[in-house]
């Protein structure tokens, strides 16, 4: 049971998908624009926002990244089309996953489930990687003690990655592991959500010193 | 078809050759041979007769004149050219013109005499291959119009 | 097979003709130069050499004795030179190896004509001239009767031969010059010729390989002008209609990828709604069950054609775009197999570490329609079979059904084809062997659709090596 704010222009569509995901257990607030969106944002402090990109007035990317801004909740866009220029922007304003048009509400309810469970997986202890101390229990990660806000796919990439140290993951382990996509994710989730990672964690992104791109193969976790 | 005409081409360059050819007529045939020669005198009736020397040969222009100086002899014909001395008639044969330079005065010569004169030479130029229609000058040695005549002989027109 | 000789290039041909004609025309003109000039050449030394005799002849004659006696015959030889006969009933005088060359055509001709004759005869590789002549007796009067005499000269006409050929040889010298002349003179007027053709067969040629633009400017006013100008409106309204086709194709496209966009907002609706009524059944009577799962059903169709007619619009539309990737190919396939329930229905026959950059989504999207095809219409097994070549790798599909007639072959990838009517009833959106091989081509390869030599439908799937 969470509270999710859809922000969808079309009346029939917004009240539909509505509808369904109330079956689906859970609350729904809705607003029509992006600006009405950012206010109820602010107001109701949902648990997650589903947020279609095409809207009247500021679009959902501005809408993304404004949300971003201020808050680290989770984002779930709806775009047109998987290989659309959508996504890649949308993943780029900081979106946490995109469920493509018309969505599935079984299937949209499964991708929030498993994003709204990232943020509420504590397992034990705390873990020192030379500046970086992450802490599995209070989920918080820090940065020769400055706090570091990530958002809960962000966190789960991190920890995920951190749990063994050195150990390659591919994009599609990754995907299956943080965004619970059983079968044939977007890689570049993975690929987004690693350069917003490195921008938080690493003193020069640009040579990443935690988060190591294995060519050809994917992803790892250092120094090793 | 067309490779026959290499061949045409070097038949033509060969043809550049000089050909055998049949026979052709190149002109008059020689002539001059004669058993004598003819010298012309005069008979009773004041007319001009042909005498036949045989000599066998025929002799040139200046071997007749010397003969018809000589005189007939004795054939019943007689001459009209007054006899005088050894000198001789110079002949100066051309083309169209036989000039005969005599040692004589006109007076020493009737008309019939000149005809003697040019009758004979005019039969050995014909005789030995000269056209018939050349004319003969006779001079004089005594300057007379009769020397600048162009004549014929009244015989063979 | 006939022998071509004649050469094939425009080029060629006039130029070859061109130095023909100029060589066979300075070749004609001056080998009748050198003809004339060597004709009147043997003439005139003909006439000479027959003059001499005669001279000779008629300046001795008066002198002669007649009717002559030997010495007079000799004498007569004598006068006339060398290579000479002279005959006298039965007297004979000769001198020189080469009388024996007077023919008897000849001697005919002086016996019976009275005249002076000649003829030209070659021996031995020269030519000679032979020259005769009777010797005549005139009497004061002109009449001519015959002596018996007759003289006979043979006269060597090598040197003048030698001339001739001199001439002949500089006549053909001529001609040779004229070669190299004429060569230039035909390349310059066949360039000047085949330059606007060339120009011409180029824009042609540009015009074929779908450069409309292509025109060639037309200079002067001559037929290759008419010809320009012809060619130039032909492709201005080839281009033209082209044009107006495309217009007519992308109208078309446009309309069809607006249409499936314009859908899609109804249908995130319905698709919202259906599953809460589809939930919601238990309560219902049948009849009314039925319909909502009815309205399930084709709603997800719907859904799926709208997909599919927007994916080719992309494709028609030239937007869309790869997303490559390095992947494991047997993976992958194996992936698109159990993410559909497939991978105990199908044996996939595959090297381990295929390795190979291409669109994941893009090839499970082939793999599906490949596969769902070959269990939906084929019979078990059906195979997968991944084979990996230096430049390219192949993955074939066969089934062990009754394969596809042969009239269905060519049509097998076009958009909405079903071959019978039963399967218009399928779940299929009839674009999906379409879809699949645009997505092959998309990455450089081929879709291609046969039979397995036991029967059942075989289709192959090649992607190349991208670093070959």
């Amino acid at each position: 049971m969470a509270t999710i704010l859809l922000i969808e222009d079309d009346a029939l569509v917004r009240r539909g998908l509505q509808l369904a995901l109330r079956r689906h257990g859970h609350a729904v607030r809705t607003a029509d624009t992006g600006e009405d969106g950012l206010r109820e944002l602010r107001a109701a402090e949902p648990d997650l926002v589903v947020l279609d990109v095409m809207l009247p007035g500021i679009d959902g990317f501005e809408v993304c990244r404004r949300v971003r801004s201020v808050t680290q909740v989770p984002v779930i866009m709806l775009t047109a089309r998987g290989d659309d220029f959508d996504v890649v922007e949308g993943l780029e304003a900081g979106a946490d996953d995109y469920v493509v048009k018309p969505a599935r509400p079984t299937v949209l309810d499964a991708r929030i489930r498993a994003v709204l469970r990232r943020s509420t997986d504590p397992t034990e202890g705390v873990r020192v990687h030379r500046d970086l101390r992450i802490d599995t229990a209070a989920l918080t990660v820090s940065r020769r003690g400055e706090p570091v806000p990530l958002t809960p796919t962000e966190l789960r990439l991190l920890l995920t990655l951190s749990r063994t140290p050195g150990r390659v993951f591919s994009r599609q382990q990754l995907l299956e592991e943080v965004w619970e996509h059983r079968y044939l994710g977007d890689s570049r989730l993975v690929d987004n959500c690693v350069q917003r990672l490195r921008v938080k964690v690493e003193a020069d992104p640009a040579a990443p010193e935690y988060v190591q791109t294995v060519r050809g193969f994917g992803y790892r976790f250092g120094p090793v | 078809m067309r490779r026959s005409w290499p061949a045409a081409l070097a038949l033509l360059l060969a043809g550049c050759g000089i050909q055998p050819s049949g026979v052709d007529d190149a002109g008059r045939a020689a002539t001059g041979v004669a058993p004598g020669v003819t010298l012309y005198f005069v008979d009773d009736d004041g007319r001009l007769q042909p005498q036949l020397r045989r000599i066998n040969r025929l002799g040139t222009i200046s071997e007749a004149l010397a003969l018809l100086l000589t005189g007939p002899g004795s054939s019943g014909l007689r001459t009209e050219i007054t006899p005088s001395g050894p000198a001789p008639i110079v002949v100066d044969p051309r083309p169209g013109l036989i000039r005969l330079m005599t040692p004589l005065a006109e007076y020493e010569v009737t008309p019939l005499g000149i005809d003697q004169i040019v009758c004979t030479a005019l039969g050995v130029w014909v005789q030995s291959g000269g056209a018939a229609d050349t004319r003969v000058q006779v001079t004089f040695t005594l300057a007379s119009p009769e020397s600048e005549r162009h004549r014929t002989c009244p015989r063979t027109g | 097979m006939t022998r071509r000789w004649w050469p094939r290039g425009l080029r060629i041909r006039l130029l070859v003709a061109f130095v023909l004609v100029a060589v066979t025309g300075a070749g004609a003109a001056a080998w009748s130069g050198a003809r004339s000039a060597s004709a009147a050449l043997v003439t005139v030394t003909e006439r000479r050499l027959t003059e001499a005799v005669a001279g000779q002849l008629n300046a001795l004659t008066p002198q002669l004795t007649y009717p002559p006696n030997q010495a007079a015959l000799d004498r007569l030889r004598a006068a006339v030179g060398t290579d000479t006969l002279v005959t006298y009933r039965a007297l004979r005088s000769a001198a020189g190896d080469h009388t024996a060359l007077v023919s008897d055509a000849l001697r005919d001709a002086v016996r019976s004509r009275d005249r002076l004759s000649t003829q030209r005869i070659s021996a031995g590789g020269v030519p000679w001239l032979l020259i005769g002549t009777p010797v005549m007796v005139t009497a004061p009067d002109g009449r001519q009767t015959r002596s018996g005499i007759e003289v006979y000269a043979v006269r060597d006409l090598a040197a003048v031969e030698q001339q001739v050929d001199g001439m002949t040889r500089s006549a053909a010298r001529t001609a040779a010059l004229a070669l190299p002349l004429a060569v230039l003179l035909a390349l310059s007027a066949a360039g000047s010729v085949l330059r606007p053709v060339r120009k011409l067969r180029d824009t042609a040629r540009r015009l074929a390989a779908g450069d409309l633009d292509a025109r060639s400017p037309p200079r002067g006013a001559d037929e290759l002008a008419d010809l320009t100008v012809t060619i130039n409106q032909m492709a201005g309204s080839l281009q033209e209609s082209m044009a107006g086709m495309r217009r007519m194709q992308a109208d078309a496209r446009r309309f069809a990828a607006d249409a499936s966009h314009e859908l899609r907002t109804p249908l995130s609706t319905l698709t919202a709604v259906v599953e809460v009524l589809a939930s919601a059944t238990d309560g219902m009577a049948d009849d009314a069950r039925e319909s909502a799962e009815l309205a399930i059903t084709e709603t997800h169709r719907l859904v799926r054609l709208v997909d599919d007619l927007m994916e080719v619009s992309r494709f028609d539309g030239g937007t869309a775009q790869l997303l490559m990737e390095e992947i494991d190919l047997a993976d992958a396939v194996r992936d698109s197999l159990r993410a559909r329930g497939w991978a105990g229905r199908v044996d996939l026959v595959a090297p381990p570490g295929t390795r190979l950059r291409v669109d994941r989504r893009r090839l499970d999207v082939i793999v599906a329609n490949l596969v769902g095809n070959a269990l939906r219409h084929g019979h078990p097994p059906v195979r997968v079979r991944i084979t990996d070549r230096p430049a390219l790798v192949s993955i074939e599909v066969t089934d062990r059904g009754p394969g596809l007639p042969g009239h269905v072959l060519p049509q097998v990838f076009e958009r909405f084809y079903k071959h019978d009517a039963a399967r218009s009833r399928t779940p299929g959106s009839g674009l999906g062997l379409a879809i699949a091989r645009e997505n092959a081509r998309l990455h450089g390869g081929d879709l291609t659709a046969g039979n397995a030599d036991g029967g059942g439908a075989r289709f192959v799937l090649h992607l190349p090596r991208e670093d070959t």
